[in-house]
């Protein structure tokens, strides 16, 4: 077999492995380990697991996922996610569907001091939810918009996403977190597009029963503007430090964990035993994170090895499909996998195949990363597994709401997240002009 | 399974129960360190950023330690994320499996942790060698006259996950595996 025969067979391998239920960090040490027993021999091969295991996470810059994640835990209980929505309540209480509207904005606020989704989805699902429902709005919809409006949280910098898309395509994070700025806002205005249109012509998908007035709270419009304040040191701190040249990425994560954490204690949020708590759930997302992209480490080692991705990129290229073919086959199979594989591990799966293409093919890689983001993350909200949908579900806790309802109701915002992503593919400089600058 | 003397039977329990209970207190502290160890990198990295910043002097060697607690963390926490399950994977195919034919299920879920405990076992295999090679070169990390630190005990913590990880490994898949051959059944 020649190494290309190789390389292709153990992705093959390894999809089908991950399809019935092997971890998937373990099925890439598994399959790659493999490949290179093939392609050299066992000696190698151990020396390879030896190296990437012990090397590829001795990097200054991947300490910022246990920082970003512990940062989007401690804001997540600080109630900072519900002053925000608060505010806009307020703002948005004269427009049609409001509720709905202000959920999407807080949450584009909030993503700007959280870099991780699920975040972004148990803070809304808990604080915009009961609201809405309060008022009027079905369930199904209420749902639907906080499953939405929480890919902003990985869209919008910060962004765990983002990081590991400019790990792999040795990028600049700084750079990265940028560009999604345009996206995000595109796909904000997008959400509330499709919150109008709902309201205006589709009323009983979006409102369950009477309509109330939202009663006008007591609280001047002073009193919820400083309800704003710490979000606003926040994002000062953390990006304002980043791009301020006063820190890098790694640093502004331990910074923003700080200051969130500062917030929660002023807040009196937090006790002990809850930080504890924190810190050990921390500590889990960033095990299994770390440990995919060790593993995927190796599974690309191993694929440039082969020379898979080369012989890909001459071929695909250089036959009928061409660069935009590829772009269109590329995003249709990140968005099927997402179906059943959750974002990181897709990313970590299909990029070190598709970016030898994409360099080859001459695509701005800050861009075509953002299409690959944007796609990803259209994965939170499909079936059967997406992740933002069973948060809602769990953040809830609430028996009589069933999961296919939140699906149903995140599908318009499923919708507005394809046009989305069909319109920075048309007008790339929405991803690339802030980052370019 | 009726045959066994009850006595015999009970004190082989307990003993069992101990072992089990020793093994879970091992891998809980390992995992305890590693949360440690989180708070002490944020605690590390803004104490560096406000020395540069504040009195114009970055700490010393902060960003290799950095790095080096990071691969502590994930080492450590290792066996914890195994034994909750916490390794990402897509859920599906067992889920259905589950519903059909529990057994089946777990003789998959057997395999797939005898996998992981192979991968495991090997890192653990060339960690070891690395090992050997740090305290025979005496490899540090730093700048020499500055500030140096010597790397073979973090590569000991490393390797001691590891190991963890593949015991927990181990562990599960015989459970698993227990449970396929239904040996589960008669208890409550």
């Amino acid at each position: 077999m020649t190494g290309v025969e190789i390389g292709a067979a153990c992705i093959v391998v390894l999809v089908v492995l991950i399809m019935i239920g092997m971890p998937i960090g373990i099925g890439m040490i598994v399959v790659s380990f493999a490949g290179v027993t093939l392609i050299r021999n066992d000696v190698v091969a151990i020396r390879m697991i030896g190296s990437v295991a012990n090397d590829s996470l001795e990097e200054y810059l991947f300490a910022v996922v246990p920082l970003f994640v512990l940062m989007g835990l401690l804001v997540t209980i600080s109630g900072v996610g519900k002053d925000t929505f608060d505010l806009f309540e307020r703002l948005l209480r004269r427009v049609r569907a409001g509720l709905g509207v202000a959920t999407v904005f807080a949450n584009a606020v909030f993503a700007s001091i959280t870099g991780i989704s699920i975040a972004s989805a148990s803070v809304f699902s808990r604080v915009a939810v009961p609201e809405m429902t309060r008022h009027g709005y079905s369930r199904r919809f209420s749902t639907g918009v906080v499953a939405g409006s929480s890919v902003l949280g990985m869209l919008i910098p910060p962004s765990l996403l983002m990081i590991i898309y400019a790990v792999l395509a040795e990028e600049s994070v700084g750079r990265m977190f940028l560009a999604g700025v345009g996206p995000g806002l595109l796909l904000s205005l997008l959400f509330t597009v499709t919150i109008l249109i709902l309201a205006t012509w589709r009323r009983s998908s979006v409102f369950a029963g009477e309509v109330d007035e939202l009663a006008v709270e007591p609280q001047s419009v002073f009193d919820s503007a400083k309800k704003g304040i710490p979000i606003v040191v926040l994002v000062t701190l953390v990006l304002g430090g980043l791009y301020g040249g006063f820190f890098n990425p790694t640093e502004a994560g331990a910074v923003g964990a700080l200051g969130a954490l500062v917030i929660a204690l002023l807040r009196r949020s937090l006790n002990l035993s809850r930080l504890w708590d924190l810190l050990v759930e921390t500590g889990q997302v960033t095990v299994s994170v770390l440990f995919l992209i060790m593993a995927a480490t190796f599974f690309s080692r191993m694929l440039a090895m082969s020379g898979l991705p080369n012989a890909l990129a001459q071929t695909l290229l250089a036959g009928s499909i061409g660069p935009y073919g590829f772009l269109l086959l590329f995003l249709v199979l990140v968005i099927v996998m997402g179906f059943l594989i959750d974002s990181i591990s897709i990313m970590l799966i299909l990029l070190p195949i598709a970016l030898p293409v994409a360099t080859e093919a001459g695509f701005d890689l800050i861009w075509f990363g953002v299409l690959t983001v944007v796609a990803v993350e259209i994965g939170l909200l499909t079936p059967p597994f997406g992740l933002s949908v069973y948060t809602i579900k769990a953040a809830l806790d609430d028996p009589d709401l069933k999961i296919s309802d939140i699906f149903l109701g995140a599908m318009p915002f499923v919708f507005a997240m394809m046009v989305g992503l069909a319109i920075i593919v048309i007008f790339p400089p929405i991803a690339t002009w802030l980052a370019r600058l | 399974m009726a045959s066994d003397p009850v006595q015999a039977g009970a004190s082989e329990g307990r003993r069992r129960r101990t072992v089990h209970l020793l093994w879970l207190r091992a891998v809980d502290g390992l995992g305890a360190l590693g949360t440690i160890m989180i708070a002490l990198l944020m605690a590390m990295i803004c104490s560096d950023v406000f020395a540069r910043n504040i009195t114009g002097g970055s700490l010393p060697l902060v960003s290799e330690l950095g790095a080096l607690t990071l691969v502590m963390i994930v080492y450590l926490q290792l066996g914890t994320t195994v034994r909750n399950n916490r390794l990402a994977r897509t859920e599906f195919f067992l889920a259905l499996m589950e519903n059909r034919s529990p057994r089946t299920a777990a003789f998959f879920s057997g395999l797939w942790e005898l996998a992981g405990a192979a991968v495991c076992g090997a890192i653990a295999w060339s960690t070891y060698g690395i090992l050997l090679k740090d305290i025979e070169h005496r490899e540090f990390i730093g700048v020499t006259v500055v500030m140096t630190m010597q790397t073979w005990p973090f590569r000991v913590l490393i390797l001691v996950g590891v190991a963890v990880a593949a015991i927990q490994f181990v562990v599960l898949a015989v459970r698993s595996f227990l449970k396929a051959s239904g040996a589960g059944e008669h208890r409550p």
